[in-house]
């Protein structure tokens, strides 16, 4: 399985930006960050003691509708959970997070955003990373489709999902907490546990899950885990920036 | 002033609804873990236990200008829920004679087909895009009529309130309530005996016999399409307008009764029948309920204090030791908008049962927010949404 690429800081203006393509699902995303920035116009209704966190989700064609609104309330959630927004400077201010669809398929009105879902995460998590903001934990997230026959297809295409009796997108932090769950069409509780166990898999690879004999044909099926992948694209990054430092050394 | 200074001091207690709006973390804290020497049952702030649901009550037809009406109360949480059925024309979709002509070609096929059976004619899929391809269901849910304090009445949608039109919308094409076929207006041409038609224009219409002889009791035509308008205003807000919204349109929807139509040749044009005795309810496929639980932490920093996140393992073992002791976090059923605003982490769960076996069925599962919730919460919350499931259909056969 050809794995996710990521660049990071392709925008030079933003304060923080990441581009992700995701083979298996076509989908490609470019998200930059901003912050700490001053937000206008600050109402009462929203903390003064933390910042404030926006996330901005715009489609390839069309313009924004309520399945946007929707998505943006999702990620607003995953990453208000994660990101420090207590620590120094950033009290009462903004930090503004914009995803843009590049390419792969749109979404159209009614349909389901859970397939391009984690493709937004990650971006997001690198225009994050890209801005160093702080952050108590990272995540990686993946979508996975149960098909008629009970199949869990990893990271559907628009077809295959279209198909699927359910859907599934599950995030995990870096300390193995489930963060986001988020699954429709019909199921039972236990196909959502095999779900859980392969999407941990996944993310995580097996070590998380214990040295079953039986998980350990999983991992070569779904190759590096996604937590991996992550991490060595910002070491990547932070090899290649830092690159005059360590040739001086 | 000078007179009113020797008058009695302020008095230095607080009454606990002043409590409640200077600390609101602390007041329900205080509720949920009672000191132990006060011998106090764990209680939320508003007289429930965890995970028991506010007061439900649902009403329908009070709207008659609509098809079908609701009015779902879930405590202080209103919301009224009205649809309305109006006819899309085939003549106006665009896309119609292309995409129809291949499909009815296909159907055909299929009918020839001996071992295609009626009923799984029916529950094919492709019959059932018509709804999500052609928009058949429109839900809007407007939160700007004052209902909560937040919100300005007569302001444009909210984001809150555009993500709740989506998330019913989706609900409704996840599930397939509403059937496709409900939702038709079909034409059935007469089937004009053979020799009727060849007494009366022998010479001209040769070529018209000859087809319509082949596909006659066959060439049924749809002609038209009921397209629902599923509104919901929020009148009240109270906390967890989702519950309320979906099983408003719920309870809508098993209301609402569709006129007999059918197209008129001479006019060319839908005609609909006064009789109420002929119109027709829908027929929708389950009941699934929705249930809503937050989280509410003791700790009111644990979410942002990067070095006391423990991982999911040692949080395992956290729990398994706390069980006797202190409680650090609860699952809250139903919360209302006060609990609402102290907590971050949501669970929303929409179970159905199948019809025959009783087996609970899981539509849809959200979690966000936060990390409290793994699968052995979710497994709990699944068997309280179940429950919920019983008491919600008997409200709504009631009403």
């Amino acid at each position: 399985m050809v794995g996710p690429a990521a660049t990071l800081t392709p925008l030079a203006r933003a304060d923080g930006s990441a581009s992700y393509q995701c083979p298996s699902t076509g989908s490609n995303i470019l998200g930059s960050v901003n912050a700490p920035v001053e937000l206008p116009g600050r109402r009462d209704a929203l903390k003064p003691e933390e910042a404030t966190v926006e996330v901005f989700v715009k489609p390839g064609t069309a313009p924004a509708g309520v399945g946007e609104r929707y998505v943006e309330g999702i990620i607003k959630g995953v990453l208000g959970r994660l990101i420090l927004g207590r620590e120094r400077g950033y009290p009462r201010r903004g930090v503004v997070v914009t995803l843009a669809t590049v390419g792969g398929d749109s979404v159209g009105r009614g349909d389901s955003y859970l397939t391009l879902l984690p493709a937004l995460l990650h971006t997001a998590l690198l225009a994050l990373l890209s801005a160093s903001v702080p952050l108590s934990m990272t995540f990686s997230a993946t979508v996975l489709a149960v098909s008629d026959s009970g199949e869990i297809i990893r990271e559907p295409s628009t077809e295959q999902a279209a198909a699927a009796k359910s859907l599934h997108v599950l995030a995990f932090s870096s300390k193995g907490h489930l963060l986001l769950n988020e699954s429709q069409g019909a199921f039972d509780f236990e196909t959502w546990e095999k779900v859980h166990q392969r999407a941990l898999a996944i993310c995580h690879g097996t070590s998380a899950i214990g040295s079953d004999g039986d998980v350990a044909m999983v991992e070569d099926v779904d190759g590096q885990p996604l937590e991996g992948t992550i991490r060595e694209t910002i070491e990547d990054q932070v090899h290649r920036d830092y690159a005059w430092k360590i040739d001086a050394v | 002033m000078a007179s009113a200074a020797p008058s009695v001091p302020p008095s230095l207690t607080l009454p606990p609804s002043q409590f409640a709006r200077l600390q609101p973390h602390a007041y329900l804290l205080a509720h949920l873990s009672p000191p132990a020497s006060s011998n106090q049952p764990s209680i939320r702030a508003n007289g429930r236990a965890t995970s028991q649901f506010r007061v439900t009550s649902a009403n329908t037809g009070s709207l008659t200008h609509t098809n079908g009406s609701a009015v779902v109360r879930v405590g202080d949480t209103t919301a009224v829920c009205g649809v309305r059925a109006e006819i899309l024309p085939t003549d106006d979709i665009a896309s119609w004679s292309v995409s129809h002509s291949s499909s009815s070609m296909n159907k055909r096929r299929k009918l020839t087909n001996p071992a295609q059976k009626p009923t799984q004619e029916e529950e094919d899929p492709e019959d059932e895009t018509h709804i999500q391809q052609l928009n058949l269901l429109v839900p809007n849910l407007s939160l700007s009529t004052g209902c909560a304090p937040g919100f300005i009445p007569g302001a444009p949608p909210s984001a809150l309130a555009q993500s709740l039109s989506h998330q019913i919308l989706n609900l409704l094409h996840s599930t397939r309530l509403v059937r496709a076929e409900d939702l038709r207006i079909w034409y059935q041409p007469p089937s004009l005996g053979q020799e009727d038609l060849e007494r009366h224009n022998e010479s001209e219409q040769m070529d018209v016999d000859a087809e319509r002889g082949e596909e006659v009791g066959k060439d049924k035509e749809i002609k038209a399409f009921w397209v629902l308008y599923i509104d919901i205003m929020i009148i009240s807000l109270a906390g967890n307008p989702f519950d309320a919204a979906w099983a408003a349109v719920l309870a809508a929807l098993r209301d609402t009764k569709l006129p007999r139509a059918w197209w008129d040749v001479d006019n060319e044009m839908v005609v609909c029948s006064d009789a109420v005795s002929e119109s027709r309810k829908l027929s929708l496929r389950g009941l699934p309920v929705a249930s809503s639980f937050c989280v509410f932490e003791a700790d009111a920093a644990a979410g942002w204090r990067a070095v006391i996140i423990p991982d999911a393992e040692e949080e395992r073992e956290i729990e398994e030791s706390a069980r006797k002791g202190i409680q650090r976090r609860w699952i809250l059923a139903d919360p209302d908008g006060y609990e609402e605003g102290l907590t971050q982490e949501r669970v929303c769960i929409v179970v159905d049962k199948e019809e025959g076996t009783g087996k609970t069925v899981i539509v849809k599962m959200e979690k966000n927010g936060g990390w409290a919730v793994d699968g052995k919460e979710l497994k709990a919350l699944v068997d309280i949404s179940a429950q919920r499931w019983g008491e919600v259909k008997h409200i709504l056969e009631q009403c």
